[in-house]
């Protein structure tokens, strides 16, 4: 075994640290790893201090009464709903492609608005009043169909041309796609905030097991809870549900196995489609007001919604969803009235965003996580 | 003692465990050859060396130092570089920036010394070029002159395999693990590598890990060969000692059949 | 029907479907108010018009080959007529889904709906005639064009040329009309050859299809494949460097000048198009060099003039009263420092995930900008007023020819760190970080530390345009600093090029400074951002000038090349020096 030892040339004898070397500067670097750890820790620990002692701050002062604690947890359900509904529309999507669509919001919106001109049109008939459940079923009708064109368009213009490219490039289209949208449409139906007009059959509450619910809210949460066993009997029980789970498994392989990719890949976003519009009307329905900046927000909560859940999953989203609206309705008050910050309705959608941001550092594959976005 | 010791070295994923209770001793300026039949764990092996994957058990130590737990930047400092079984270079870059980028864990220069251009920023970037330019002239006229300016991604199959083992060159280490360098090469350019492998050792004094299928590199460039398969060692010894072991041979081709 | 045919019947519909889109989002009525040719031709018409030019080339491909350089010739003419009759079936149809949308626009009142498909853009469209006859108008227009555009496209490859510089060099300089008559005027000479009422004049048209064709004719002398070079020292290599050298000099002078030739509007248009220049050279390091998407870019920006307002304002709550140029250090390092914090929890992240997360970021720090728990520190909706001008001994930075100077300085400036970080260490560490990540850290790049001082970086840089912005304007309102920013600082970055330098100041221009130029689209500048990116993302990723070193040195290798080639040939002894490439170039 020669063991000849390196010749003089080259700029670099193979040996440059020699073992006492690496012991110095690395060192540092060693202590680096568990510093690292250290600090989220720590963060962890103050925000759990946080959240406790502003809650019970909040409790023990008792600026709200237990019926307000329950409206707004009733009111967070059925914000929740509307989440979740949205956020299977990005969980569906991104489990078959692995793209975040950036631009379901739009879809969402898209359908809501346009349904809207609809709505407008059956209350000033008088239609809307006097056949009310007929009416929400044809305005369902159309905001589905609205956003699912969309949907399906998206797909075909913007992602599909782009379905091997490096990740960012699809997201980036999404953004462009998203920016792209809502600004036709406030090019299309203007930029003035309309109201949909007031369903009286939908006015009120009504009292289900002693608790007084909105009827609207009662609506909102049966209707969502009505799409996702939908969704769920869909994806499990029949052959284009299965398809696309072979799809999201492993997409190659499901093409290999006779499946057509591109069909299910159009279904996919049908699908989320179909759940952004009715989501979109489920909104209007409680919110009232539409614009066309209104999936913004909703967007990008929903999908934070997904992530909390595990994005990939199903039952994540929406238990994601559900999460993330009663948080959002809930926590503004519990935490932030009792620290004595004014005006905590404002800061409602940094909770969000807050949520979105800890999730995503701390776990993010999310509750039900099956895809954990590795590093690598 | 070794430069590189491993003891016990468990990986898994998932169900599957990739390594199994590994040992393994590589002296300096040795040229170790790691055979085995495809999934036998050996690019884990090297993963698990450099850093890319944690261990899930057993220890590595490079010249004294402990491994398991640190970052491949670090390793790498320490002095263990490597190639991929898939060449990897940066494409975009050109042949002398591939290896120029391999220099920067021994060189320092910073932001400040780059935009102020400060004299001891320039020498280095002026030292790292030449060092560069010398790594790449063990290469021969393959990777010199025009092609130091050119684009990575424009070079041939086997320079591109050149290329690679040129940027774990700069990194200034002492281990070398090479994943199938001859892999996609023809005779004559497999000769070539052989030759090469063995420059390394004599010329560099480089130590060598080498992954190989092809059985005339293995024996044409190993001290020693260690076979592996489903992560665990089956054989070491010589090149014949292995090759002839029942067991490696029954881990590539099967049980005799029994007559 | 023939797979082409119906590939072109549905082009037609497509393109159909895109103008009724530009009608009912209302661009074409918003546009029609700015002339290219003064009382001839309007711009909504103009690119009425190039619609369905489009229709009839797009058409005419289903049978054309691609680059159709194909000699003329008896089977290429059959070819000719079916790629006509292909644009021509697609004009037709180009041309009455519209004229459908108009007749339906004016039988139902569309308007409730559709805000802007009333009837002021029934009227623009049928030119105050009947809807029937402005809808046959149409059909027949759109016919005539995309047929015109037909014949163009099958016509060899020096006439397409010809033609298209043509007519884009009459839009080209109907559109800049804002900016060339100023210039123009500002140097004491006259306009009315060129311009009237904002549009070309007919000679002014005239003009400008000379020009273009013109342009056309000569760019064809210029194709730079064949190897006259004579290396470095040659006397045309030494022209080009003499070249470049004085286009420099000259670009300079003119950067000097320029307040005073633009005048004042114009000189805080192009103040603006500095502003952004300046994020998109930090985002550029972050995005391009680091390869991490930064959607919240805005916050770094916002933190900058926050700082500065409260450093320098009277009215701030802070109280200290800093120059500008006091102050200025003090804002970049902390918004460095909060680039560290933004960075540092979001190492691990992949892509898409790290963009969600800095958007998440950017919008938190608006959100708390504006709420008013933060009032009494940042001023809640009001913002924080009077920030002062910067001033040089008597000299105030406040109007915007002033301010310019100063902009150009930090444009130049964070240039010049860009341009020195890309060949250094550190830059090659962002590259190959950028792309392979993994391997980058294989390679002994300490991808944590780099990534973090991408982001201080970035963060700094973003800090300065803050800063200028807060003296720009003189206040800060977090209004100022949404969603919008970030995005258009991507834009800048992604219409340039990622990672490429010049790029920035050719996104900057395009997209800051045309839409300036171009009043009519200042409603709808948001919706061209998205479909341009969407647009890049798919045809030229690369963006519009891509990584310049290497294009270069892509050409470099030819050049090369062929001077081997010669030498070898000179020297008589083909064999040798042939064989040393040919085998570098198969082994």
């Amino acid at each position: 075994m020669a063991t000849s030892s390196a010749t003089t040339e080259s700029a670099e004898p193979p040996a440059s640290p020699p073992p006492g070397d690496a012991g110095g500067p690395q060192l540092g670097l060693a202590d680096r790893i568990p510093l690292r750890r250290i600090i989220r820790w720590g963060l962890a620990v103050a925000l759990v201090l946080g959240i406790a002692s502003g809650a019970y701050q909040t409790l023990a002062a008792g600026v709200f009464s237990p019926a307000q604690w329950r409206d707004l947890v009733v009111f967070g359900i059925a914000q929740g709903s509307i989440y979740a509904l949205i956020a299977l529309g990005y969980t569906l999507v991104y489990g078959i492609l692995f793209m975040i669509n950036f631009a379901h919001g739009e879809v969402f919106m898209a359908g809501g608005f346009t349904a809207f001109f609809a709505a407008r049109a059956m209350d000033q008939a008088g239609f809307l009043n006097q056949q009310p459940v007929l009416a929400v079923l044809i305005l369902l009708a159309i905001a589905m169909a609205v956003s699912t064109t969309v949907a399906v368009t998206l797909e075909r213009v913007a992602y599909r041309p782009l379905r091997n490219a490096p990740r960012l490039i699809p997201l980036i289209t999404a953004i462009g796609a998203s920016l792209f949208l809502q600004y036709s449409f406030r090019g299309l139906y203007g930029e003035d905030i309309h109201s949909y007009p007031r369903i009286d059959a939908l006015t009120g509450t009504w009292t289900i097991a002693g608790i007084p619910i909105l009827r609207t809210q009662a609506i909102v949460i049966v209707a969502a809870l009505a799409l996702m066993v939908g969704l769920y009997f869909f994806i499990s029980r029949t052959t284009m549900g299965r398809s696309m789970r072979a799809v999201a498994e492993d997409r190659e392989i499901a093409s290999l196995m006779g499946i057509d990719v591109n069909r299910v890949i159009v279904t996919t976003f049908a699908i989320g489609g179909m759940l952004a519009g009715a989501a979109g009307i489920l909104y209007a329905l409680v919110f009232r007001q539409v614009h066309f900046l209104m999936g913004f927000l909703p967007g990008i909560k929903a999908f934070t919604a997904a992530v909390i859940g595990g994005i990939g999953s199903i039952i994540g989203a929406a238990v994601g969803g559900l999460l993330l609206g009663l948080l959002e309705a809930v926590a503004p008050f519990l935490l932030l009235s009792g620290a004595g910050i004014p005006a905590p309705n404002q800061l409602k959608d940094v909770i969000a965003f807050s949520i979105l941001v800890i999730v995503l550092i701390m776990r993010p594959g999310g509750l039900f996580g099956s895809r954990e976005p590795e590093k690598l | 003692m070794s430069l590189l010791e491993i003891r016990g070295l468990t990986k898994s994923f998932g169900g599957l465990t990739a390594i199994d209770d590994l040992d393994l001793d590589v002296a300096e300026g040795e040229i170790v050859s790691v055979i085995g039949p495809n999934g036998a764990g050996k690019t884990t092996l090297f993963n698990l060396i450099t850093g890319v994957y944690p261990a899930d058990g057993g220890a590595i130590t490079f010249d004294g130092v402990e491994l398991v737990g640190r970052d491949p930047d670090a390793i790498t400092r320490f002095g263990i570089s490597r190639t991929f079984q898939n060449v990897r270079l940066f494409p975009d870059m050109t042949v002398l920036e591939n290896v120029m980028v391999g220099r920067h864990c021994r060189t320092k220069s910073g932001v400040i010394g780059a935009v102020l251009g400060l004299p001891s920023a320039r020498r280095e970037q002026a030292e790292v070029r030449e060092q560069a330019k010398e790594i790449l002239s063990f290469f021969g006229t393959r990777l010199s002159g025009y092609r130091h300016n050119q684009p990575a991604f424009v070079l041939s199959y086997a320079n591109r395999r050149r290329l690679e083992i040129a940027r774990a060159m700069a990194t200034g280490a002492r281990l070398l693990l090479l994943d199938e360098p001859v892999a996609g090469m023809n005779p004559r350019e497999t000769a070539e590598m052989v030759e090469l492998v063995g420059r390394l050792r004599d010329e560099k004094g480089f130590t060598l890990l080498v992954i190989e299928h092809d059985m005339r590199v293995v024996k044409g460039v190993s001290d020693r060969v260690v076979a592996l398969d489903y992560g665990r060692k089956i054989a070491e010894g010589t090149y014949s000692e292995v090759a002839g072991n029942d067991r490696v041979i029954e881990a590539y081709l099967g049980k005799k059949a029994t007559a | 029907m023939v797979p082409a045919t119906t590939r072109a019947v549905n082009r037609g519909l497509i393109i159909g479907g895109c103008v009724v889109y530009f009608l009912a989002v209302g661009m074409f009525e918003r546009f029609t108010a700015r002339p290219v040719i003064t009382d001839l031709l309007t711009l909504g018409w103009t690119v009425l018009a190039g619609l369905w030019a489009v229709a009839g080339v797009w058409a005419a491909r289903t049978v054309l080959p691609p680059a159709s350089s194909a000699p003329d010739g008896d089977e290429a003419g059959g070819r000719t007529a079916r790629a006509v009759t292909h644009a021509a079936l697609a004009g037709l149809l180009a041309g009455a889904v519209p004229a459908l949308f108009l007749l339906l626009a004016d039988a139902i009142n569309l308007r409730p709906m559709l805000i802007n498909a009333g009837a002021t853009m029934v009227n623009a469209l049928a030119v105050d005639d009947s809807a029937v006859a402005g809808a046959l108008r149409l059909v027949l227009a759109a016919l005539v064009i995309a047929t015109v555009a037909g014949i163009v496209a099958s016509a060899p490859a020096q006439v397409r040329r010809v033609a298209g510089w043509a007519l884009g060099m009459v839009v080209l300089l109907a559109l800049v009309e804002p900016l060339l008559r100023v210039i123009i005027a500002s140097l004491g000479l006259r306009t009315s050859w060129l311009y009237q009422r904002g549009g070309l004049g007919v000679s002014g048209a005239v003009i400008a299809l000379v020009l273009g064709v013109a342009v056309g004719v000569l760019r064809r002398r210029d194709t730079p494949t064949t190897a006259r070079d004579d290396g470095d020292d040659g006397p045309r290599a030494r022209l080009a460097r003499g070249g470049r050298i004085a286009g420099l000099v000259a670009g300079a002078v003119l950067l000097l000048v320029l307040p005073r030739l633009v005048g004042p509007f114009l000189s805080e248009v192009v103040g603006t198009i500095g502003l952004f220049a300046i994020m998109g050279i930090g985002l550029n390091i972050v995005v391009g060099s680091a390869g991490l998407l930064h959607l919240g870019y805005v916050a770094f920006f916002a933190i900058g003039a926050y700082v500065t307002a409260l450093l320098t304002s009277p009215a701030a709550a802070l109280g200290t009263e800093l120059s500008f140029w006091a102050a200025l250090p003090i804002v970049v390092l902390v918004t460095a420092i909060a680039g560290l914090f933004v960075g540092a929890p979001v190492l691990r992240l992949r892509g898409d995930y790290l963009a969600i997360v800095t958007l998440a970021f950017g919008e938190i720090a608006r959100i708390l900008a504006l709420s008013d728990w933060l009032r009494p520190a940042l001023g809640g909706a009001q913002g924080i007023l009077a920030v002062p001008a910067p001033t040089i001994g008597a000299m105030r930075f406040r109007d915007p020819q002033m301010l310019y100077y100063v902009i150009i300085v930090a444009c130049a400036i964070t240039a010049f760190i860009a341009w020195r970080l890309e060949d250094s260490r550190v830059g090659r560490a962002w590259t190959a970080m950028r792309e392979d990540e993994q391997v980058a850290q294989i390679m002994g790049i300490s991808i944590s530390r780099y990534k973090l001082l991408a982001f201080a970086l970035g963060a700094g840089i973003a800090s300065v345009s803050g800063a200028l912005f807060a003296v720009k304007i003189g206040s800060v309102f977090p209004h100022s600093f949404d969603i919008l920013v970030s995005i258009t600082a991507l834009s800048v970055v992604i219409l340039g090029g990622i990672g490429s330098l010049r790029g920035v100041f050719l996104g900057a221009l395009v997209l800051v400074g045309l839409p300036d130029l171009l009043r009519e689209f200042g409603e709808y500048r948001m919706l061209l951002y998205g479909g341009l990116l969407v647009a890049i993302m798919i045809l030229r990723p690369q963006g519009l000038l891509p990584n310049v070193r290497r294009m270069a040195e892509l050409g470099e290798e030819e050049r090369l090349q062929d001077q081997w080639l010669k030498r070898a040939g000179d020297a008589g002894d083909p064999e040798p020096a042939i064989a040393t490439t040919k085998t570098d170039g198969a082994s």
